[in-house]
């Protein structure tokens, strides 16, 4: 029986076998003859969250524009489905042509959380490709990208090579250089070789020593001699979103995946400078997709997918120069074709009043905010730019407009924190509270919902905030409940928080070194994977895992690194400068905010590198 | 007015689900031209029907799709359309238009066909067909959402004849009297006091009762 027989006769005994099935509408067959190099895209998560996955569709789109590529899905097969599989000998395949991994030329992975990296691991395995780059003779070379390559180093024992920052070119120069490597027929450590000095944003971990101090911290990571490797790798980087590739057709999945929507991406980077967030330091600089290039790929994809709702995606949509025009410009053209046009991760201080009334006549979902801390002292220390003020005057303006749903986002254990601030969450629900009964009972909607979720800072790298170390597991979770207490005291508000153990994790991969990468082979031989999910997390096997690797996961998570301490990730260029993190480091101490930089440039060092920023 | 489409559904196709298929569908439509009509209210969408649940593994060349439309439309532009917006593996046959006062093609279901391709043991099963047709009463176990219900199921086989390794079958599909096709194969292959074999189930027809009460394929209601 072929491969396709085999899965075939796997589908009757698995949850929601759509999973697996590919060809789907908009999905991309190719004939095998015509295609001289094969790229298998691993999303290393379940299909449903593989689908939603903005950088996938982007780059399945930009390479299989050529005629002589075909790249094809592969997603982590559910427990249930990857049981079977191991029992019944079944490699891990592509969606499309169901064809095993390890037949591709190149596997591109990419890391958008560190509670996947088992996930990779599993996956290697799953295709028979040998989880250690230094074992590896045959099969695709492993590349990855995506935000958690700021910081590869837990990964660099099974990884080929990274690239770092946007992928719509530089997967490009992957293939380029695949292809006359293999024209060369030069071994295949000159692929590496050749990538690090050819490709935008390619790290590869092989060609670098790292020399550890007696004390277990980092003296130094240096290129081998001869190797071509550069000292500090910089991130590849797309000028002009207008002009660069954005997918004209989507696949339409058969099951609901989380996203089922158009997803419009409006701008990159983010100008605000808050000092947790590793997206708005590492996407910069800020590049906006024209609106009339907007515009023409939304009509199209409408046409092309018939989703009924476009999102509008950036780090921060209401600071989109043109926002209101485009808001306004989408909604009427799209009324009359039952399309929603929703606007995900909203900020309060650019909320406009006029968009809130056009976005109400196509609907009205629960209004998110996130002030993410609980005071205007910590808020000034993490530099999350929004005053109280602000937040009510947001809130009200909703409510006045018809909302009666809110949610509001925080942390807790950012650096710094006191009990202080986390009560001033609860307070700051109150007047949330206080801001619903204001308005008039006959100009509110009826059933008013607070929902205060809060999550468990995670210092990462290349942030401001990558010195600090996170909060102790004890604290977390007596501030927690404290918070519970106090909020039950408000009347209609929820309360969502997640175990610290996870964020624990997090923390230690987030700020990891190569000596890690041990763990990760522990932690899949006792089971580890799907760590993201609540019901396959296991703390346990996680702590044995650390135990049987003989690493001290408290020296990465909760230690504070000093400034001047040679950093796991240092040879790794952001665009944003370590000297400016220092500095804003060293500015959050003392509760001093730097300002938005579209208001006068603050001297981040993506200036250093030209292009968007100039 | 109303189009009736009939279309197949094969290929890796057969284990979407009816929900997920359902969804796929008013996606489809958003993909064509077709003055396709809505429903009124928060969530408007397409005003349209099945005219019968496959389960998921089956594969059919008799599925039937009942849609409102706002105008009059040609029926090759109406077959262009659909075959534009679904994959091959749910080809379009054919289509033909109703009143919108005629119907509903779901309640005209009153049987389906089936041919259920057995991969072992064919001529055990074969020696139960023959037993099973001689019976008057042939008890099994029907099992729903709700309840678990030993009914005699012969009068709910219509008829049932053998081709090689293919068995045929006129089951009774109403909301009061169902058979379906797995249940007789359990039923049978228990029988013959073997393993369910290894089978595919495909529907090759939906059968309602004309006016004269002949039984008559649901597309030349």
């Amino acid at each position: 029986m072929n491969l396709s027989n085999r899965i075939d006769e796997m589908m009757a005994k698995v949850m929601k076998p759509s999973r697996y099935l590919g060809s789907e509408f908009g999905s991309i067959m190719k004939n095998p003859e015509d295609i001289s190099v094969r790229y298998a895209f691993l999303f290393p998560d379940v299909y449903e969250v593989a689908m939603s996955h903005l950088g996938m569709k982007i780059l399945y789109h930009t390479l299989n524009k050529l005629g002589d590529v075909w790249c094809e899905r592969v997603c982590s097969p559910w427990p249930d489905m990857e049981k079977l599989m191991e029992e019944n000998d079944v490699p891990l395949f592509s969606l499309e042509s169901r064809t095993p991994v390890k037949e591709f030329d190149l596997l591109g992975i990419t890391l958008q959380y560190e509670m996947s990296f088992t996930n990779i691991l599993k996956a290697l395995e799953l295709s028979g490709i040998a989880l250690y780059q230094k074992d590896r003779q045959d099969g695709p070379f492993v590349i990855c990208g995506g935000p958690c390559a700021y910081n590869p180093e837990p990964l660099c024992d099974f990884v080929d090579v990274f690239t770092l920052g946007d992928g719509e070119e530089a997967i490009h120069q992957t293939v380029d250089v695949y292809k006359r490597w293999k024209a060369s027929g030069a071994p295949r450590e000159e692929y590496l070789k050749m990538c690090a000095r050819e490709v935008d944003g390619a790290y590869v971990p092989s060609l670098y020593d790292v020399v550890y101090n007696e004390n277990g911290t980092i003296k130094s990571v240096t290129p081998k001699e001869g190797s071509g490797a550069k000292e500090l790798v910089f991130k590849a980087l797309v000028n002009d979103l207008t002009a660069a590739d954005y997918p004209e057709k989507l696949i339409v999945p058969y099951g609901e995946v989380v996203h089922d929507r158009i997803m419009l991406e409006i701008f990159r980077g983010c100008t605000r400078g808050c000092r947790f967030c590793q997206a708005g330091m590492v996407y910069r600089p800020v590049r906006e997709r024209s609106m009339d290039r907007l515009l023409e790929i939304a009509d199209k994809l409408v046409k092309a997918t018939g989703f009924d709702e476009i999102s509008l995606m950036s780090l921060s949509s209401g600071d989109y120069s043109c926002l209101p025009e485009l808001a306004h410009e989408m909604i009427t053209r799209y009324m009359n074709k039952r399309v929603k046009i929703s606007l995900p991760s909203q900020r309060i201080d650019t909320f406009l009043k006029d968009t809130l009334k056009e976005t109400q006549k196509v609907r009205k979902t629960a209004l998110t905010l996130a002030p993410e801390a609980g005071t205007q002292r910590l808020r000034d220390v993490i530099n999350k730019g929004v005053t109280e003020e602000d937040l009510i005057r947001a809130v009200t303006d909703a409510f006045e407009e018809g909302w009666s749903a809110v949610k509001l986002y925080f942390m807790i254990g950012l650096p710094t924190e006191t009990d202080e601030d986390v009560l001033g969450i609860a307070d700051l629900a109150e007047k949330v509270r206080k801001a619903y009964f204001s308005v008039p009972k006959d100009k509110r909607a009826p059933g008013l919902r607070i929902t205060v979720s809060a999550s468990v800072f995670v210092p990462k790298a290349h942030t401001p905030f990558q010195w600090s170390g996170q909060l102790d597991k004890e604290t977390v979770i007596r501030r927690q409940k404290m918070l519970k207490m106090e909020l039950n005291k408000v009347k209609g508000v929820d309360f969502k928080y997640h175990e610290p153990d996870v964020s624990y994790i997090e923390a230690v991969f987030a700020r990891g070194d190569r000596r890690l990468s041990r763990v990760l082979d522990e932690a899949v031989k006792l089971g580890c994977h799907f760590d993201g999910w609540t019901e396959f997390f296991d703390n346990e096997k996680w702590m044995k895992a650390f135990e049987n690797a003989g690493v001290d996961p408290d020296f990465y998570a909760a230690r504070n690194i000093d400034v001047n301490e040679c950093l796991a990730w240092g040879h790794i260029d952001s665009g944003v400068s370590q000297a400016f993190l220092k500095r804003e480091w060293e500015k959050a101490q003392r509760a001093e905010t730097t300002q938005d930089c579209r208001k006068g440039c603050v001297g981040c060092g993506v200036k250093r590198y030209g292009g968007a920023c100039e | 007015m109303r189009a009736i489409f009939r279309f197949g559904k094969i290929g890796r196709l057969k284990f979407v689900s009816h929900l997920d298929l359902q969804r796929y569908m008013q996606r489809a439509f958003n993909r064509t031209e077709l003055p396709v009509a809505f429903s009124q209210g928060f969530n408007p969408h397409p005003v349209m029907s099945f005219a019968s649940a496959l389960a998921m593994g089956w594969v059919s060349e008799y599925e039937i799709l009942d849609v409102k439309l706002d105008k009059p439309i040609a029926k090759e532009f109406a077959l262009k359309e659909m075959r534009n917006a679904l994959p091959p593996e749910l080809p379009v046959y054919e289509v033909k238009f109703v009143d919108d006062r005629h119907a509903s093609m779901m309640s005209l279901v009153k049987m389906s066909d089936y041919e259920i391709e057995i991969f072992e043991n064919m001529d055990k099963i074969k020696e139960a067909a023959r037993e099973f047709l001689l019976s008057d009463t042939v008890m099994a176990i029907r099992k729903t959402k709700s309840s678990e219900r030993e009914i005699n199921i012969r009068p709910l086989c219509v008829y049932l004849s053998s081709q090689d390794n293919i068995l045929k079958c006129r089951l009774m599909l109403t909301e009061a009297d169902t058979l379906k096709p797995d249940l007789l194969l359990k039923t049978l292959s228990e029988m013959a006091s073997i393993e369910v074999p290894r089978a595919q189930i495909k529907r090759t027809r939906l059968i309602g009762l004309a006016k004269s009460g002949r039984e008559t394929p649901l597309m030349e209601l």
